[in-house]
């Protein structure tokens, strides 16, 4: 794989998606960390009418990561388990496997799905969010579950902002973050600085970096270690 | 934005780098304290910069969550440089 030259646009061939989609898998596993997996989702059908040179045979996918949406936040979760603490002693075995329904958490499931968008040459963060009892949540609900600083910037900036599409592989109706933006970023974060960019990020770490930022956005945090060592 | 460390405090400088049409500070290298959030960061860049929003990211790799603590972005950065 090479590494990027000082007049590269910040755009991503469909054959380094897919390679960067295998090192960031790999990276992400190897950190153990608590959320789902990233796993690729082959899919030779694809969107239709391209040619196969542009065509990206799959894509990567986590699905049913669990977001506790509560009341209040932290403070009210400490609350309920002092109260069951003092439950416990008054009545003796409890057990604590039982599981404990409480009206102020709702769980909210979230689906993401990472699609390599011919158009505009990059990767694009597709989700889609549900109930536990399956109910799927509309955009105003997603926006609640959303951390604070990134509804701000949903808000204030002009390349991150949420649509309804239809998912280029499942044609179903799916919410993305517009891609028309993410070029320029990303050649602004690879190419910023001038050492760095003598020395050339390697593109298989793309989607490590593009992740960085885009997870953000929805609330992904990307594990420190993945970034940690530039080459292996 | 380029970490770097006081061997003895546990204080990290960053130097701040701008690009594109991000205004060049007159002081590029602040430090603050390792357990600081890098949120602190950004909003001490923002309020230099007198902008609203700011994109900040760190040795042209990523762009750590604001809730990352200073001292691990810190050696983070210096074991991959």
């Amino acid at each position: 794989m090479g590494c990027v030259s000082p007049s590269w646009d910040g755009t991503l061939s469909p054959k380094d998606f897919s390679v960067a989609a295998h090192v960031f898998t790999e990276r992400w596993e190897r950190n153990k960390s608590a959320s789902p997996s990233w796993f690729w989702v082959n899919s030779p059908k694809g969107p239709p009418l391209l040619a196969s040179s542009q065509h990206v045979e799959g894509y990567l996918s986590l699905e049913s990561m669990c977001v506790l949406v509560s009341a209040e936040d932290s403070n009210e979760e400490s609350c309920a388990v002092e109260e069951e603490a003092g439950f416990c002693e008054i009545e003796g075995a409890a057990d604590n496997a039982t599981l404990v329904q409480s009206k102020h958490h709702e769980a909210h499931y979230y689906d993401f799905h990472i699609v390599y968008s011919s158009s505009f040459r990059v990767p694009v963060l597709y989700f889609r969010a549900y109930c536990s009892d399956g109910r799927p949540l509309l955009l105003n609900d997603i926006e609640k579950d959303l951390p604070a600083c990134s509804s701000k910037v949903l808000l204030e900036t002009k390349w991150s902002f949420i649509t309804l599409e239809e998912h280029p592989f499942l044609n179903r109706p799916w919410y993305k973050l517009h891609p028309c933006g993410t070029s320029e970023w990303m050649k602004l974060l690879c190419l910023g600085d001038e050492v760095a960019a003598k020395n050339g990020l390697a593109i298989e770490l793309y989607l490590v970096s593009w992740f960085s930022v885009v997870g953000q956005v929805v609330g992904l945090k990307t594990p420190l270690e993945m970034v940690k060592s530039q080459r292996n | 934005m380029a970490t770097d460390s006081l061997s003895s405090a546990r204080k990290v400088i960053v130097q701040l780098k701008a690009t594109a049409d991000a205004p060049i500070l007159k002081q590029n290298k602040f430090k603050i304290h390792g357990t600081d959030k890098f949120a602190k960061v950004i909003d001490f860049v923002c309020r230099q910069v007198h902008r609203e929003t700011v994109f900040v990211y760190i040795n042209s790799a990523f762009s750590p969550n604001p809730d990352e603590l200073v001292i691990d972005l810190f050696n983070v950065s210096f074991c991959s440089s």
